[in-house]
């Protein structure tokens, strides 16, 4: 699957600064797409397309802070690089402690901006990348028949397949044949990958 | 015994005064009608009988002893002269008379003649009209007016207990002095002899009303309304004047006082809307600043380029000028806040400006727990400021002054010092000086400019604003090393140039 271009989408109220910082984004050869409100922005966002987000805490309407709400709700992790005015410092505080990448007061330098937008492209494609690895493995989970489901699980507890014969009330010979196909189906080349995998979607405690 | 001659008797009946006639031996030979109105009997009923019995019981022997020693070796008592005697009505009630009592010549054995004149009515209109005296000098006294009554003359008659309170004089101190010497503050004197001249000579029986400030005995000023009327006798002329005076002194001082309480709480609104605004402006004025530092910053970008796209540079400049006078456009409109709408120039004491507002700033040391000093060169020459503005840049002065020493807290004490002195050009200078860390090199250049700030809370518009102020009345709000430590800003006021003009 060929990835989407990375965009970087600016949401700000003021025609100029928004206008302004699409430029500068373009002048640094970065794709900007602009909006005016936070409720433009979520009525057209497509969830698959990558990029990072640059945010005005202060907008009429629905502000940046309850737009990083909205997009929290819906799952989405695409990072959040807040812009501020000046004395809106403790709305930056709280909006880091909800997961904001970064903030930066107005007015910067350009390399402030560019810097912290291709940290925070960056982590997106880490993101999206990780997703998209556990993605494949819960795919190929999905393929596995209800019995090979079950060995997985009893031979990435690190049971041999004597045990897991005993444990399934089959013979030592079905049990190896179950855990061929699964290696085969998951693709992975040994138990100690399969474990990986399986730690990799494993819901975080 | 002979007949009253018909004469006699017109004139006994006639007179209002009771006539008793009685022998050598004291009894009643004729009796008069006023007589028997005055005793309650009959003249029948009287005629022979011993004249004691018009005495009270206590007395009727002793008249008897008079009327004897008398005959026997003439010591008059009672012949010849009046006298007041206590005597009997019929119905037992006692009253006074003054009594007259004349032997009738050519008689003998003597007869005597007693004219009995009734005072008591006299007595009764004399209490009443005590009682009435009282009664009004009660009135008086109890009027939360002072009351003060004058002869034509200006000669005090009457003064209430009001007036000898807020004079602060005796009764005796009052009356019979002249009013202006009395009740009247030296300097109000022709004031009120105008006044009172006046009242004489106007037609009017409408009070007058003026104000004045009266003397007390202990040399302390009140403040006092008069109402004056005219008194005038049955031929309207006048003969004296009749004043009710209210002491307005401690109401005048509460309207002040709450005059000025206003005028600080207006000033600090002022200062705080002021904090408010510059929070309101500085984002205002941080979008245009933002939206021209991007537009520059990708111009520059978009030239190093190879083949720079020369359209779009084009249109940013062009967004770099709009935004430039958008900014410009945001100042203005802040400038026009700043600028009182109503400067009342007038020519002030600095000093009292300070001294106003000390009470005020003080409360802002005890905030930060530090003191506020006051070094005042005394005489000043005046100058012409609006007092609150320039009270408004000391309170911004100071209260930078508290915050610089804040975070220094070495144990030092917090000193804030306001100083007034008079320059060698015969200005006057301003300083408000304290002990904290004073300024860095960078900080010294930057101060005075809008939103620089170095507090953490700051808007950096208090100095910009003070400055301004201080512009707009023709001077300049300077920065400078206080010794030993910390800051000094100050500013020079031409003074007031009429003394010479």
């Amino acid at each position: 699957m060929k990835d989407l271009p990375q965009t970087v989408f600016v949401v700000d109220d003021d025609d100029a600064v928004r206008d302004s910082l699409r430029m500068l984004l373009k002048s640094a050869g970065v794709h900007a797409e602009t909006c005016a409100s936070a409720q433009e922005f979520l009525s057209s966002y497509d969830a698959s397309q990558p990029g990072c987000l640059v945010l005005d805490v202060r907008m009429p309407g629905m502000s940046g802070l309850e737009m990083q709400h909205e997009l929290n709700l819906r799952g989405v992790t695409m990072p959040v690089i807040f812009i501020t005015g000046h004395g809106d410092i403790p709305m930056a505080v709280e909006a880091m402690q909800h997961g904001a990448f970064d903030f930066l007061q107005k007015p910067f330098r350009d390399q402030e901006l560019l810097d912290r937008v291709q940290r925070a492209l960056v982590r997106d494609s880490e993101n999206r990348a990780r997703l998209r690895h556990t993605d494949r493995i819960r795919e190929r989970l999905a393929s596995l028949s209800p019995r090979e489901r079950e060995v997985l699980d009893l031979v990435t507890q690190g049971k041999a397949n004597k045990m897991v014969a005993g444990d399934l009330g089959v013979s030592q010979r079905t049990v190896e044949i179950h855990r061929a196909h699964v290696m085969q189906k998951m693709e992975a080349g040994s138990l100690a990958e399969l474990v990986r995998m399986m730690m990799a979607v494993a819901p975080s405690p | 015994m002979t007949a009253p001659t018909p004469e006699v008797l017109a004139l006994l009946e006639a007179t209002l005064d009771a006539v008793v006639i009685m022998d050598d031996r004291g009894r009643i030979e004729a009796f008069n009608t006023s007589a028997e109105v005055m005793f309650g009997y009959r003249a029948a009923d009287a005629v022979g009988r011993n004249v004691n019995m018009l005495m009270p019981v206590a007395e009727r022997g002793e008249h008897d002893d008079h009327l004897r020693r008398y005959l026997a070796g003439g010591e008059a008592r009672v012949l010849g002269r009046g006298r007041d005697v206590r005597v009997q009505h019929r119905d037992g009630s006692e009253f006074s008379v003054f009594l007259s009592v004349g032997r009738i010549p050519g008689t003998s054995p003597p007869k005597f003649v007693g004219y009995l004149h009734d005072t008591s009515l006299r007595q009764k209109a004399l209490a009443t009209l005590e009682k009435e005296r009282q009664v009004n000098r009660l009135y008086l006294d109890l009027a939360q007016v002072m009351l003060v009554a004058t002869d034509r003359h200006g000669v005090v008659q009457l003064a209430n207990q009001r007036a000898i309170r807020v004079l602060k004089r005796g009764h005796a101190a009052i009356v019979d002095s002249h009013w202006l010497d009395s009740c009247v503050a030296p300097e109000d004197r022709p004031v009120a002899r105008v006044a009172f001249r006046n009242l004489l000579v106007s037609d009017s029986d409408e009070p007058q009303q003026f104000e004045y400030h009266v003397r007390s005995s202990d040399g302390e000023d009140r403040f006092v309304t008069w109402r004056g009327v005219a008194l005038r006798d049955a031929n309207n002329v006048a003969t004296g004047v009749m004043l009710s005076g209210e002491d307005i002194t401690d109401q005048r001082r509460a309207e002040s006082e709450a005059h000025r309480a206003l005028e600080r709480m207006n000033s600090v609104a002022r200062l705080a809307t002021m904090g408010e605004m510059a929070a309101g402006i500085s984002h205002e004025l941080n979008q245009p600043l933002a939206a021209i530092a991007n537009y520059a910053q990708a111009c520059v970008r978009f030239l190093r380029m190879p083949a720079p796209d020369l359209p779009e540079i084009s249109g940013a400049l062009e967004q770099i000028a709009s935004q430039a006078l958008r900014a410009g456009e945001i100042i203005r409109r802040i400038r026009s806040l700043v600028r009182n709408e109503d400067v009342r120039r007038e020519s002030q004491d600095i000093n009292e400006l300070i001294r106003e507002v000390h009470g005020l700033l003080a409360s802002d040391a005890r905030v930060h727990d530090g003191k506020l000093a006051l070094d005042l060169t005394t005489p000043l020459p005046s100058v012409t400021v609006d007092g609150v503005q320039i009270q408004q840049v000391l309170m911004n002065l100071v209260h930078n002054a508290f915050e610089a020493q804040a975070p220094e807290h070495d144990g030092a004490p917090f000193e804030v010092r306001i100083a007034t002195r008079v320059t060698d050009s015969g200005d006057v200078e301003v300083s408000v000086s304290d002990l904290g860390p004073g300024l860095a090199g960078e900080a010294e250049q930057k101060i005075f400019e809008p939103f620089f700030t170095t507090k953490a809370s700051g808007t950096g518009l208090g100095l910009a604003i003070s400055r301004s102020i201080i512009k707009a009345h023709d001077a300049r709000l300077g920065y400078r090393a206080n010794q030993p430590r910390g800051a000094c800003f100050y500013f020079v006021l031409p003074a007031h140039q009429e003394a010479s003009s």
